[in-house]
């Protein structure tokens, strides 16, 4: 079968720092990653591989530097990857990001089944994944934890709702974004890092697809990122520390006398 | 030797020295001083009163306070330690560093830093990231421990492989000594043979000969670079086996060389969640070079790789970025943690032998813990020869048990050590807890001379006192 993942690059946001005054991210300096969100979609679709047999396309639109990602990828045991760069996809928004990859997956011909992450951890969105699927008509599960069984025709998989799971089958070609249940992803081998680096990675703009200018980029975008704010905190919190007067009996007095004015107790 | 009590008059002399907000006679809050990290049950001891002063000044008073009065006083840094250090094993004073908590200079002209003994260590190197620096002498408990501690226990860590332990990159120390005179030894001098090296016969000396109130440290450009190597190997011995091969034949020395076996893998695997390919391994290591330019480190990453692939490892797994990078350190991390939730009664060990003895102590690690009916993991710092084969206590055996199982376990061990020319201690201290192992690790002139430097430093013997051998 022919699997096609989109994958995202994003700031390794563990030791993030945030701009105080303009509230964004601060990306110098800042090492950037695969998506760890869509590295479950990436075992997912390897461990298909590794089951019935498989060709993976990783599919990555972002500045030339997320080559790094589509070759991560690779490592791990995808086969190709597509970089979607140039200046004309500049500050796409979800709508705009869904429609040039639904058309990079129409340029890519006949395929089985598009697997994602379920939202990248810097924009926090979800919906690029039911966007393709949307622009491509395909029918769609999100928050999928397990894929229970998949033939030539159909898939069956688990979906997690509020009250439990959800099982569902689709026809393929279709779009399946997967959480952390599904499993575990795994580390790249050395022959894998070796493939990648062997690897020619095709390279794709607007020129090279067949694909609706004004509906890119910045320009296509019909969301604006109007302004960012970092919520106040209204909240304090107050740690009671023994000070090096009294002693911890004293302290606990002190604790027990601020609860009961609180009227906790 | 018999010590005076710390009566309420001496309670008033310390709070005269160091004023009264910085003395802790609260029995609750004493009990915090009590013990390290060695298991309270066994080791823990109270102090009769804990001193927080914040100069060397003061330090020096105390001291000749006590040496007046025949009182004990135990140095304290961050309470990490291993092997029991810390711990007041006869009442007295504690003197806790942690208000002596200043860097007092940054001197980017030498690659220094002065700092006061209660600097967390680990703070040290978030200070000077940003000059593209660090320090190099960490060990692994790295967001607790202080430079003062470190250096009484000329700590080491994962890194040793390549930059060695503490001792190397301690240039300077003020030192309190137990008669109470303030010295400075060292300084900012890459070399000096002018007398005698105190300064390094102070690096490890675990609180016996002195306070340190001041630590000159040498700093080293930071890496930019570094790649990660997860090597599967079918056994204990072909991981073993590898590890001076990678600098012999490899021409490589790695940052750090770090081995774990199935036991110690599966178990933090299963702490964490972690889903590791551990079943069908023997046993892991885990190999980490740095450097400054991203292309080298790869290259001597993949060069190591396919050194291991040639020697019939099972798989190399590459992490090259922050998240794997910590994934894979989690797991050898999280190791003792793990063991602590099978059974919270362990002795954690980190003997040392030379590098190509490894393979040898193995055996000996099984027989072990075959002949006494509990596991020992061992993990630890294969490129420098320290491993920490942990005695964990089963779990249906009784205290007593435990306590008779662990004493002849651990001279078994330690024996089978020394045998292969290694010895009981590489990193963590003989404290309290290994003391009574000190005759089979040390020859008898070696003791008789630490004794009798002992006694020149600490004529009363109140320095430290029942720490790493006793005066008689």
């Amino acid at each position: 079968m022919k699997i096609i993942i989109p994958i995202k690059q994003v700031p390794e946001t563990s030791n993030v720092k945030i701009d105080e005054e303009t509230g964004t991210i601060v990306r110098e300096g800042v090492e950037s990653i695969v998506n760890p969100l869509d590295l479950y979609a990436i075992e997912a679709g390897i461990q298909l591989k590794e089951e019935r047999g498989a060709e993976i396309t990783v599919v990555s639109m972002g500045p030339p530097s997320a080559e790094k990602a589509l070759k991560e990828a690779i490592a791990m045991g995808c086969d190709d990857g597509i970089l979607i760069s140039g200046k004309e996809f500049a500050g796409s928004d979800t709508w705009a990001t869904s429609y040039t990859i639904s058309r990079a997956v129409k340029k890519l011909g006949k395929f089985d089944l598009i697997l994602t992450g379920e939202r990248a951890t810097d924009g926090e969105t979800g919906q690029v994944g039911p966007g393709i699927a949307s622009f491509l008509d395909l029918p769609v599960s999100t928050y999928t934890s397990r894929i229970v069984e998949v033939t030539e025709v159909s898939i069956v998989v688990e979906r997690l709702i509020e009250e439990g799971y959800e099982m569902l089958r689709m026809p393929l070609p279709a779009l399946v974004s997967v959480v952390k249940e599904i499993c575990f992803p795994r580390l790249p081998t050395l022959r894998g890092k070796q493939k990648a680096k062997k690897t020619e990675l095709a390279r794709w703009n607007a020129d090279n697809m067949d694909i609706e200018r004004s509906a890119l980029g910045l320009n296509g975008s019909p969301t604006r990122v109007v302004k960012i704010e970092t919520p106040k905190v209204t909240r304090s919190g107050e740690v009671v520390r023994v000070t090096d007067e009294e002693s911890l009996a004293d302290a606990v007095e002190r604790f027990l006398t601020f609860l009961r004015k609180k009227g906790i107790l | 030797m018999k010590y005076n009590p710390v009566t309420v008059e001496i309670v008033d002399q310390l709070s005269k020295i160091v004023g009264s907000k910085n003395v802790i006679t609260d029995r609750e809050r004493l009990e915090a001083y009590s013990h390290d990290e060695t298991p309270t049950e066994q080791y823990a001891h109270m102090p009769e009163v804990v001193v927080t002063p914040t100069s060397a000044e003061e330090i020096a008073e105390i001291m000749r306070l006590a040496n007046h009065e025949l009182i004990p006083v135990t140095p304290r840094g961050a309470g990490s330690g291993l092997s029991g250090g810390a711990i007041p094993d006869y009442g007295g004073i504690v003197i806790s560093v942690e208000k002596m908590n200043q860097i007092l200079e940054i001197d980017y002209g030498n690659m220094m830093m002065v700092l006061e003994p209660g600097v967390v260590t680990n703070h040290v190197n978030e200070v000077i990231e940003e000059e593209g620096l660090f320090y190099a002498g960490y060990p692994m408990s790295v967001e607790t421990c202080y430079i003062g501690g470190n250096v009484a226990e000329n700590a080491g860590g994962g890194k040793a492989v390549k930059y060695g332990v503490t001792g190397r990159y301690v240039m300077g120390l003020e030192l309190v000594t137990p008669t109470g005179e303030i010295v400075q030894l060292g300084g900012k001098r890459v070399k000096d043979v002018t007398g005698y090296d105190l300064k390094q016969l102070i690096i490890g000396s675990e609180g016996t000969l002195g306070i340190v109130t001041k630590v000159i440290i040498k700093l080293l450009p930071l890496p930019t670079a570094k790649v990660d190597l997860l090597v599967l190997f079918e056994d204990v011995k072909s991981a073993i086996d590898m590890v001076p091969l990678i600098m012999t034949r490899g021409r490589i020395i790695p940052t750090s060389i770090e081995f774990m076996d199935k036991l110690s893998v599966k178990t933090s695997c299963e702490y964490l969640n972690e889903h590791l390919p551990y079943q069908q391994c023997g046993a892991m290591l885990l190999i980490e070079v740095d450097g400054n330019r991203a292309e080298q480190v790869e290259e001597d990453g993949e060069t190591i790789g396919e050194l291991c692939l040639e020697k019939g490892a099972l798989e190399v797994y590459v992490a090259d970025n922050h998240t794997t990078i910590e994934r894979v350190w989690s797991v050898r991390r999280n190791i003792a943690e793990a063991f602590k939730v099978i059974s919270p009664y362990q002795s954690l060990e980190d003997i040392v032998v030379p590098m190509a003895a490894i393979p040898d102590i193995m055996p000996e690690l099984e027989r072990i813990s075959k002949k006494y009916d509990i596991q020992i993991p061992c993990y630890g710092h294969a490129g420098d020869g320290n491993l920490h084969a942990t005695l964990v206590k089963n779990p249906d055996h009784s205290m007593e048990k435990w306590y008779q199982v662990e004493k002849e376990a651990l001279t078994e061990l330690y024996e089978a050590t020394i045998k292969l020319g290694g010895t009981i201690s590489g990193e963590h201290g003989i404290g309290s807890k290994r003391k009574p192992f000190m005759d089979i690790a040390c020859d008898p002139v070696e003791l008789e001379l630490m004794r009798k430097i002992k006694k020149a430093f600490d004529p009363n013997n109140i320095m430290n006192p029942g720490k790493i051998f006793d005066m008689e």
